[in-house]
């Protein structure tokens, strides 16, 4: 992986490259001509990323695995339809990565079955923002810290709505009932911590 | 709905939690601010890079890289 971690660079939302490695936006670009191996280095430099944000919605490592694999096929097939003036690669990957994953979710009907293993996990591991820990990760964990401290300063209650809206999928009032809170209260937890979560980004890296 | 309350919808938007209501109002507004509504739009898609960066990497066997690497070249080639 050509990912490298600094602590002198300024705070990028996007991880910093070694010198000389191409950006997402010529590895994108070599896609869209066709050039495998521009997917293998977006693969090994964004599979860890894609799998964990797959396993926190399905909540299965085989599952993820079998996700992971068609979404980055889908990724060589639909890479025509990217476009940079609409956002960088690699948040394009994560918008169809988390939508394939909900989608998964709701057509094995598999909510029943993940509600229990979330309980579990829950349980088990307090820190709910964080799943699925790998021995060998060490890069991006700067990147990750600051995101971080940003989402984790947001009161418990507004971390809860952002992480069912956003890695469960969950609307307005799936997320009232779930929690046994009033519509209202689930709206404004949702648009003040997102509000505050986008503000403290901007902050962090001068622009979203 | 002015701008400011477009931008707190559509960090909303971004993340699907809109109820098919408001997604009517937002979609009017949308069109009423038009280009300046499309930036911030943008702009707000970068929560989920965000998102997805706050999680811990997981790793995935080498057997998936391989067999999409296969699959990928058999599919340039045909």
């Amino acid at each position: 992986m050509r990912i490298t971690k600094s602590r002198t660079r300024p705070f990028s939302v996007t991880p910093q490259l070694e010198p000389g490695a191409p950006s997402d936006l010529e590895l994108m670009k070599a896609i869209q001509a066709e050039d495998p191996d521009a997917l293998s280095q977006l693969y090994d430099r964004y599979n860890g990323i894609l799998k964990a944000l797959i396993l926190r919605v399905i909540h299965n490592e085989a599952e993820a695995d079998d996700l992971l694999q068609e979404i980055f096929m889908e990724i060589w097939n639909q890479a025509k339809n990217f476009s940079s003036q609409k956002g960088k690669p690699l948040g394009w990957m994560v918008t169809l990565a988390r939508r394939r994953a909900i989608d998964g979710l709701r057509k094995k009907q598999a909510y029943a079955r993940a509600e229990e293993r979330l309980q579990n996990e829950t349980e088990q591991q307090p820190d709910a923002w964080v799943h699925n820990s790998t021995e060998e990760e060490i890069v991006l964990s700067d990147t990750r810290s600051l995101i971080r401290k940003v989402i984790s300063g947001l009161p418990p209650a507004q971390q809860e709505a952002i992480d069912l809206a956003f890695f469960r999928g969950m609307s307005q009032r799936e997320i009232a009932a779930k929690t046994n809170t009033p519509l209202g209260t689930v709206k404004t937890r949702l648009e003040l911590g997102l509000k505050k979560i986008y503000d403290g980004l901007k902050e962090l890296k001068g622009e979203l | 709905m002015n701008f400011k309350e477009f931008q707190n919808q559509s960090r909303l938007y971004v993340i699907g939690a809109l109820e098919t209501e408001e997604l009517e109002e937002f979609e009017k507004a949308r069109k009423k601010f038009g280009k300046k509504a499309e930036d911030y739009i943008g702009e707000c898609y970068g929560l989920h890079e965000a998102f997805a960066l706050s999680l811990r990497p997981a790793k995935s066997s080498d057997a998936i890289k391989d067999r999409l690497m296969t699959m990928v070249r058999a599919r340039k080639e045909a």
